[in-house]
């Protein structure tokens, strides 16, 4: 198909069927973002992930929404850029490694400071708490309680335990996203 | 708003662009969904200002880069290139750039979905990467690049392999592990041809398939090693069996080459077998550089340099003006320094003079003046004058610079040259070219004497109608110093005189002060024509009344000067002044001054440490000095390798200057030393001599300088043992004379070094006293033996032990003889000079034959110059035949009494350099012994 046509096209289906959603997806070093969105983009698992040096960017094509997965680099040095990539987008992901309770309190503090700018009021945000597969992982409860979500109060919060590893509870995440589409 | 209008406004855009609008803009990147089209018309738009120097504060360009960062997004090939394109200009002002590395890296790495798409971007991924990443996540992308430099698309490779190249400097260990992917890249490269067959005619016409690749391996490879001769050499030896196929990367190993064969003389000759081969090479290009590596290599014998010589021959009858233009371009170089070589191409050359590209002709006829003989130098002239005008200034300063060598050269054909440069002078012109004809005039007129009279009137014509200010002034200046040594001194003061009626003040300043010099006598002794006085009394008394300040002040000093009674020595010293002082060691003492210690600068500065030279001298220096400079092409083609010292004939040429430059550098350091101050001035000091091999545990150098009556000897020792310290370091010098007579040397003094240490070095000074009566130029061979205490070091404290022992250590002996009283000197003629001093004083005749250690003709010129002191002139110091020369020498002793010399010579691969020298001196003894120093 030329191009000419297939602009047509891509801009007809946008207009009746296509959408499409902006997704950012945050949280510390080794958390396990890289992994969830290989594995939601139908990619394969590696337990070898080298560290994200910027952004890593991946579209999830779910029925008609696509969804434009921006994975941010979790180390410091890249955490003040992350407010640059959740500005109006869809919805916010805030990924942490359920078992490494030693980094929680870090996380939770990345997530407040985020959370406080203005330009970003109202955008919801999701919690995953990642390797629900590792033995020494805490609950959603205690997780909520870790991150202290119970105060934020601008936005619709929700917080899963998932696996990228066995891919549990991965539908629960997608659909989630997919209900945040802006009509 | 309809679409056709947006249409008309990107096309127009481009041409009203300006950063806040494109800035403003910039918001589409951000905009969902994406329209890449747009979005590429903007990145445009964004390189356009860049291109043109428009440059984003950090602030814009930190926004614009995040902003373009959101176009990852979007997998469209073209936008994407673009954004590369964008994020490499951007990397270096925006901040955060490290920000794309996870998604650039992802591109480079291909294969991912869409893989056939990114095969377009990911040469300008690669590109982009270098850029963005820093020296500690360099590691990062190490295996990815390993990876990309043999990557089987041409393009990646090259690209992998030149941002390898960049990253060199900030990440070099990290680089160098790429070594045996960059030699695989550099191998592989060659079957680029077989591949395009593979990728059908689409491939062929991507330029990447013509092997460059192979260029730029070669170059990183280079770049890698180039700290590892060995490495290097094997290099070259590798890839110079014909897997090179590349003729850009073939031209970088011909440089690479004559790069090591200049370098390593024991390399020289396998890499000259290399050069040669390269000449028979089949691109046109590699043939150039082979013959011009070969034309440059240093002392190039003449069996090296003639089947380049050859090959460049064939290229001038090529139907092809550029393979012409090169090739004479080469020989026209070549030519400057070994005429007779190039003689073989006369031929062909001649056929260039009327070719209708006028640089092919100008080298052509510039070639050919220096290649010819006197016979030719007539006919040339003819024809260049009728090319003179069709080129620009830049050819014709060329040519003017060949004939000003060829003045110098042949000087009995200097009116044919004068009248050549006289008609030139008439000629339009810009100001650099005048000033080159000027110049040329100038010279003529000091170096060869017969052209005075006519040179000056032609200058004399060119100012009446002169627009350069600069020019006239100069050539007033001549008219002052020159005119009142002619035999009709009023003809010029006729001339100066109108400049003052005429011109702006700068030059009637000029004019004022050369019409002033007529005035006082024009040689010493001799008296200045009243008449002539009067009238240029009149003459400044009119001046007097000038509008112009300077030009009263000037016309007011000089009468007063002129018209003192028995004030005619003042008069000589302020108004003719023929000397001045040494400008280069003027300079560095003022310096020195300036920046000394506050101590220094409480006193007043001594001029009278400065040494004066006169006219003659700084002329002397001044001609060795052109005939060396004309080795060097005005349009200067681009040298491989470094630059490296002229060859051989220049070598001779120097003796004058370097002789003046090694006096000054020592006449700071021996005023340092106050046992030598009732010595008077140094009159001259030698050359360094070795007296031992530069590896020995002691480096021992020797200068020997001459005063009025004494000798003083200068050791420079160095301790090159890392153990032990050298102290109470001395010399025991004995002199005896050769021939077994009495030496005529006194001991006076020695002044020790006192103490050296590792790789510290000292100086020794043994004077003697000349006790000779007469001339008093001893001539002897020195023993001397360094004598010295020497301690060990105690390697726990660092420190030398208490106890020393004495020790001495026999060094080479040092030869005193003639040519160390004689210091080479310039005269305008040597006929002149040769009667003179045949007619007052001694001449000796001997015949020597320098045997086979001496490689020719050329080689015997400069050692001769060089062991005599003398200056070789009428450019014999450049020989033309390699059979047979006749080398003509200059120079003065110290007291000032005139040497010449004549030296034949013959040379025959069997038994060398065979000379028959004569000598000619006006002090008595000189001639023998100068004779002698040759033995
Ligand atoms: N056991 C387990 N390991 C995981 C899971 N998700 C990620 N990992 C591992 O965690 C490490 C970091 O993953 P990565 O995706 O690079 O984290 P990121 O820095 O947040 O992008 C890798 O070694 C992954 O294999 C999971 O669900 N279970
Ligand atoms: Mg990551």
């Amino acid at each position: 198909m030329s191009g000419f046509f297939r602009r047509i096209y891509e801009y007809l289906l946008s207009l009746f069927w296509l959408t499409e959603m902006d997704i950012t997806m945050i949280g510390l070093q080794n958390a396990g973002k890289t992994s969830l969105l290989r594995v939601l983009a139908g990619g394969e698992f590696t337990i070898d992930s080298i560290p994200t040096v910027g952004f890593n960017m991946k579209r999830v094509q779910k029925g008609h929404v696509t969804l434009k997965c921006w994975d941010l680099g979790g180390q410091p040095r890249f955490r003040s850029m992350w407010e640059r990539y959740c500005r109006g987008v869809n919805a916010i992901v805030f990924i942490v490694d359920s078992a490494d309770t030693e980094s929680l309190p870090i996380a939770q503090e990345e997530l407040h400071n985020l959370l406080q700018k203005p330009i970003l009021d109202g955008i919801p945000l999701l919690v995953l708490g990642n390797k629900s597969d590792l033995p020494d992982k805490i609950g959603v409860d205690d997780l909520i309680e870790a991150m202290n979500l119970k105060d934020i109060t601008n936005r619709e919060v929700s917080c899963y335990a998932i696996s990228a590893k066995e891919e549990t509870n991965l539908d629960a995440v997608l659909n989630w996203l997919i209900a945040r589409a802006k009509k | 708003m309809s679409y056709s209008k947006k249409d008309e406004d990107a096309d127009q855009a481009i041409f009203k662009v300006d950063r806040t609008s494109v800035f403003q803009e910039a918001r589409l990147f951000n905009t969902s969904p994406i329209s890449p089209r747009k979005c590429r018309i903007l990145l445009t738009k964004i390189t356009y200002l860049l291109h043109t120097g428009e440059r984003f504060p950090t602030s814009e360009a930190t926004s614009l880069f995040f902003g373009i960062t959101k176009l990852f997004q979007h997998r469209d090939a073209s936008l994407r290139q673009m954004v590369y394109l964008v994020i490499k200009e951007l990397a270096d002002t925006a901040e955060d750039v490290i920000m794309v590395t996870s998604s650039v890296m992802k591109d480079v790495a291909g294969g991912g979905r869409g893989a056939g798409e990114q095969e377009v971007y990911r040469a300008n991924a690669i590109r982009a990467l270098c850029r963005i990443i820093d020296g500690t996540t360099v590691q990062a992308i190490e295996r990815l690049l390993k990876t990309a430099i043999v990557d089987k698309n041409p393009s990646v490779s090259s690209a992998a392999l030149v941002s390898a190249y960049h990253l060199l400097p900030t990440a070099r260990d990290v680089v160098r592990r790429w070594a045996n992917e960059t030699q695989e890249a550099a191998l592989s490269g060659s079957k680029s041809g077989g591949f395009s067959l593979g990728f059908g005619s689409s491939a062929a016409s991507v330029p990447q398939g013509s092997g460059m690749t192979q260029y730029h391996a070669i170059g990183l490879l280079y770049q890698m090693r180039s700290h590892d001769r060995m490495a290097l050499v094997k290099m070259v030896q590798q890839f110079a069996n014909g897997t090179v196929k590349n003729p850009a990367a073939v031209i970088m190993l011909v440089r690479l080459a004559a790069k090591i064969a200049d370098e390593d003389p024991s390399l020289r000759k396998p890499m000259y077998a290399l050069l040669e081969g390269w000449l028979r090479h089949k691109a046109e290009m590699v043939n150039f550089e082979a013959a011009k590596a070969i034309c440059e290599l240093r002392d190039v014998t003449d069996a090296e340099v003639a089947p380049a010589i050859n090959v460049l021959q064939l290229y001038l009858t090529s139907p092809r003006a550029v393979a012409k233009f090169t090739a004479i371009r080469i020989l026209h170089n070549f030519a400057s320094i070994r005429p007779s070589a190039v003689n073989v191409c006369n031929m062909d050359i001649e056929t260039l003079l009327n070719n209708s590209n006028r640089s092919i002709a100008t080298f052509a006829i510039t070639t050919l003046l220096k290649t010819g003989n006197e016979t030719s130098v007539d006919r040339l002239i003819g024809k260049i004058s009728g090319l003179m005008a069709d080129i620009t200034d830049e050819f014709k300063i060329t040519i003017v610079e060949a004939i000003r060598t060829l003045c110098l050269k042949f000087p009995s054909k200097q009116a044919a040259m004068l009248t050549f440069l006289s008609g030139v002078l008439r000629d339009e012109g810009g100001y650099e070219f005048k000033k080159t004809v000027v110049e040329s005039m100038f010279d003529l007129i000091k170096f060869v004497p017969e052209s005075r009279e006519e040179a000056l009137a032609h200058l004399c014509e060119f100012i009446e109608d002169c627009e350069f200010t600069k020019l006239a002034v100069r050539i007033l200046h001549l008219l002052g110093t020159e005119g009142p040594k002619t035999t009709q001194p009023t003809k010029y003061i006729r001339y100066i005189y109108n400049r003052v009626v005429l011109e702006n003040a700068v030059v009637r300043a000029a004019a004022v002060t050369a019409l002033a010099k007529f005035g006082v006598a024009s040689k010493e002794g001799e008296k200045v024509d009243p008449e002539v006085k009067k009238s240029v009394v009149v003459l400044l008394t009119r001046c007097l009344d000038d509008p112009d300040d300077e030009v009263r002040d000037r016309a007011a000093l000089n009468l007063r000067l002129i018209q003192q009674e028995d004030g005619e020595e003042v008069a000589e010293r302020f108004i003719k002044n023929e000397s001045s002082f040494s400008l280069p060691i003027f300079e560095h003492q003022l310096v020195m001054y300036v920046t000394g210690d506050a101590s220094t600068f409480s006193q007043p500065f001594d001029l009278s440490s400065i040494p004066i030279v006169t006219r003659a001298e700084a002329d002397a220096e001044d001609r060795s000095f052109k005939l060396r400079s004309t080795t060097m092409p005005t349009l200067k083609a681009p040298t491989s390798g470094a630059p490296r010292p002229s060859a051989g004939p220049s070598a001779a040429a120097e003796a004058v200057t370097s002789a003046a430059a090694a006096s000054a550098k020592y006449i700071q350091q021996l005023a340092a030393v106050p046992e030598l101050k009732p010595y008077g001035p140094v009159l001259k000091s030698s050359r360094e001599v070795e007296l031992t091999e530069s590896e020995t545990e002691y480096v021992v150098v020797a200068v020997k300088h001459i005063f009025k009556e004494h000798i003083v000897l200068q050791f420079n020792v160095k301790n090159t043992l890392t153990d032990t310290v050298l102290e109470d370091v001395s010399m025991i010098t004995t002199p005896s004379d050769p021939e077994g007579g009495g030496v005529g040397l006194e001991e006076d003094f020695i002044i020790p070094a006192p103490k050296l240490g590792n790789d510290e070095e000292g100086t020794i000074y043994v004077a003697f006293k000349r006790t000779g009566e007469e001339s008093n130029y001893a001539t002897a061979t020195f023993t001397n033996v360094l004598k010295f205490t020497s301690k060990e070091i105690d390697p726990s404290t660092g420190e030398p032990e208490d106890q020393g022992f004495e020790d001495e250590y026999q060094v080479e002996d040092l030869e005193l003889t003639g040519g160390d009283y004689v210091v080479p000197n310039f005269t305008g003629s040597f006929g002149n000079v040769w009667e003179q001093v045949g007619a007052a004083g001694e001449e000796v005749t001997e015949t020597f034959s320098l045997g086979t250690g001496v490689k020719g003709i050329q080689e015997a010129c400069e050692l001769l110059s060089q062991t005599l002191s003398l200056q070789a002139l009428e450019g014999s110091d450049v020989a033309v035949s390699t059979s047979t020369h006749n080398l003509k020498l200059f120079g003065k002793t110290i007291s000032g009494g005139r040497v010449v010399a004549e030296v034949k010579m013959a040379y025959s691969s069997k038994t060398g350099v065979a000379l028959k020298i004569t000598v000619r001196a006006e002090e008595e003894g000189v001639a023998a012994l100068i004779v002698g120093s040759v033995a």
